[in-house]
């Protein structure tokens, strides 16, 4: 007993100790993406707004090579890619793959070019396969963890009784390949590798270095504790009760909302949803198995799960807002986002799921009570709760490719270079679709160090609709850049960027260029 | 002669109304002394103008402002690029802006402002020569000094027109 004590501390203490930890996003690349260099430049440097742990990095040169002589150093949020002296001219692609804190990938490309730009391809896209397996390989995990360990806990702790325990044994033998398929999908996903590569052992190394990692050990754990609980023996209440934690931890371990902060709240709250969940969902199958045996022998049963339950779900709720709250930002989120509209068929389905489980506590179970008939709708309405269980189970596994809002930073704005003999300018516009953008203009010489400007004016227009040349006097910012403030950019199109920068009484040097503005 | 008229006409038919401050005479020959007057047709934006400064290029000596009633002229020396021959005199600095200044010119108003100066044979045929200009006035200041690049950078397509050109002359070569 002690030792299963230990054990819950141990991991309780694994799973809080993490720094603050959330979804990196990357803030800025230097040298920016889509610039256009006389020479190769040293390094590339990546800034993330968390720290990061590199996964792929890859350099194709203007060539259209694979480079391997890439060195790559991390050190906090910055990421560094040494570029090799002998880079060709042409457009070069760093396509990059870092892991987050909250052992999630975060993918994307800088492209620049020296001397002149070629048409270098960007590396392929993530294999879709990989991101089926980490779907199903998920739904898989939350089987074993909710429908299992949950319905061994279920038996041990509220029937007292091993009835049914055909199906929670089924979901733990589906949830711990499941949570193995897990860890190798990560490793995968994490590395950009194809499916083949699960044979090899990079992607099992990187996946357990991740958070997720250690996340998917608690779980196997808990899930294989709960198949000892299963045994009859003088410990196996304890057992159940332990496996009960891991669920728990495992989930507040990783993910994007146990990262959330503030993190003192959210992990455990995440935790809490998590015994819930399993407490509520695990008891399902077995229940079913005991009101289809017996008319009256289940009743004590169903009445004290009943109690059970309803704690459960006061607990899901409260947690389950907060989370909500937190990861959301604002309601508009709900129809907005991906992730938004995955908690809100998941709010859905938990309606149904609430509205039979006030069915079965305020009609049917009385009405086994009273007289014992009922039991066929009883059974009816439990195994459509544990359908509408299952379904929310593979709604929520979607989350893990859905950013929360909380997380989605602003596009990368839409970035141009212009240069002549006497100076470079670097045009940034955030968020470079139709409607209001600030515009950053960056000042260089020729020779690419800053040019002091006495005055900055920015001119926009798009011929092919007919807008005349609208005229901004730019701001001289504490960052040492131009800013426009709130342009508005009516329509997307072929807008012509007129820059005037005023270096001396006498002296004025313009340049111009094309700005391709799409709704994107 | 009749070819020198034709000449100044077709230059006066293609100047467009004179809305900028420009150069009255719109061609001169290097090697050779050159009147330079500029037109200043109006103020800024409505505002009076109170100072008229004008850069001195490259290549361009002996310059002399003529004094104008009502105003004060100054000039700025500076070194030259290099150095210019000048009735056998090495010329290595000499004015590189001049300035009139203390007067007032209503908007309403037109007026001139005269120098004379040497185009030395340093300077490239067959390009226009631009003095650029800063109009100064009782509210704000209108900057003539836009040069157009040639050939400059990447080719942009669609070069808007200069909305404050700097004045120019065209360069003839030596006859």
């Amino acid at each position: 007993m002690r030792f299963f004590a230990a054990l819950a501390t141990l991991l309780f203490a694994a799973g809080f100790a993490g720094a603050a930890w959330a979804h990196a996003a990357l803030i800025s690349v230097e040298p920016p993406s889509g610039s256009m260099l006389a020479a190769a430049p040293k390094a590339v440097e990546l800034r993330f707004s968390e720290a990061v742990t590199p996964g792929a990095i890859r350099l194709i040169d203007g060539a259209g090579r694979a480079r391997d002589d890439v060195r790559i150093s991390a050190s906090g949020e910055t990421i560094s890619v040494a570029i090799p002296v002998d880079l060709p001219e042409g457009t070069a692609v760093v396509s990059y793959r870092v892991i987050s804190q909250d052992g999630h990938p975060i993918a994307g490309s800088v492209i620049f070019s020296i001397g002149m730009p070629t048409a270098t391809k960007l590396p392929a896209a993530v294999d879709g396969g990989v991101n089926a397996l980490i779907w199903l390989a998920r739904v898989g995990l939350y089987l074993g963890l909710f429908v299992g360990v949950g319905g061994v806990f279920f038996a041990r702790w509220i029937a007292w009784s091993m009835i049914g325990m055909a199906v929670p044994r089924m979901a733990i033998a589906i949830g711990i390949p499941g949570a193995a398929a897990s860890l190798g999908a990560l490793g995968l996903d994490l590395l950009g590798l194809p499916l083949t590569a699960l044979t090899t052992a990079a992607p099992w190394k990187v996946a357990l270095g991740a958070s997720a990692g250690p996340a998917l050990l608690v779980a196997i754990a808990a899930m294989l504790l709960a198949l000892m609980a299963l045994r009859s023996a003088w410990y196996a209440r304890a057992l159940a009760i332990v496996a009960l934690v891991g669920v728990g931890l495992s989930l507040a371990m990783t993910g994007h909302a146990a990262t959330a902060p503030p993190e003192v709240l959210m992990r455990p709250a995440i935790f809490l949803h998590g015994l819930g969940v399993a407490i509520w969902i695990g008891a399902l199958a077995p229940l079913v198995a005991l009101v289809s045996r017996s008319t009256t022998a289940p009743l004590p049963i169903v009445n004290r799960f009943s109690r059970i339950a309803a704690l459960a779900v006061g607990v899901l709720a409260v947690t389950g807002l907060a989370l909500a709250i937190v990861q959301l930002e604002k309601p508009g989120a709900l129809v907005e986002t991906r992730y938004g509209m995955i908690l809100a068929s998941k709010l859905v389905l938990v309606t149904g799921l609430l509205a039979l489980a006030a069915l079965n506590r305020f009609r049917l179970t009385p009405a086994l009570a009273r007289d014992g008939t009922g039991t066929p709708a009883l059974m009816r309405s439990i195994l459509a709760e544990c359908a509408i269980a299952l379904a929310i189970l593979a709604v929520v596994a979607g989350w893990r490719f859905t950013p929360p809002p909380r997380t989605i930073v602003p596009d990368t704005p839409l970035a141009i270079h212009i240069h002549s003999d006497k100076a470079m300018f670097q045009v940034l516009v955030s968020p470079g679709k139709p409607g209001i953008n600030d515009v950053v203009l960056q000042l260089m010489n020729g020779e690419g160090s800053p040019l002091a400007a006495r005055e900055t004016t920015l001119t926009l227009s798009l011929p092919e609709r007919g807008i005349e040349p609208m005229e901004r006097k730019a701001s001289l910012g504490p960052d040492g850049h131009w800013h426009v403030r709130k342009v508005e950019l009516p329509f997307a199109g072929r807008w012509h960027a007129r820059i005037d920068v005023l270096v001396s009484d006498f002296e004025q040097i313009t340049l111009e260029d094309e700005l391709d503005v799409t709704s994107r | 002669m009749k070819r020198a008229c034709l000449i100044l006409v077709a230059a006066l038919a293609v100047s467009p109304a004179a809305a900028h401050v420009s150069l009255e005479t719109k061609q001169a020959t290097v090697g050779a002394s050159y009147k330079a007057v500029f037109t200043v047709p109006h103020g800024c934006a409505g505002s009076p103008t109170v100072k008229i400064r004008v850069q001195i290029p490259e290549g361009v000596i002996a310059v002399k402002p003529m004094p104008k009633a009502g105003w004060n002229v100054d000039v700025v020396e500076g070194k030259y690029a290099v150095e210019y021959d000048y009735h056998g005199n090495k010329l290595s600095s000499g004015v590189k802006e001049v300035a009139w200044s203390g007067g007032k010119l209503p908007d309403k108003h037109y007026d001139e402002f005269v120098m004379h100066t040497v185009l030395t044979d340093k300077l490239k045929p067959n390009t226009i020569l631009y003095f650029p200009v800063v109009q100064e006035c009782e509210t704000g200041v209108s900057r003539w000094i836009e040069i157009p690049t040639e050939g400059a950078g990447h080719s942009h397509e669609g070069k808007s027109e200069g909305k404050s050109p700097a004045p120019g002359v065209k360069l003839l070569p030596k006859s």
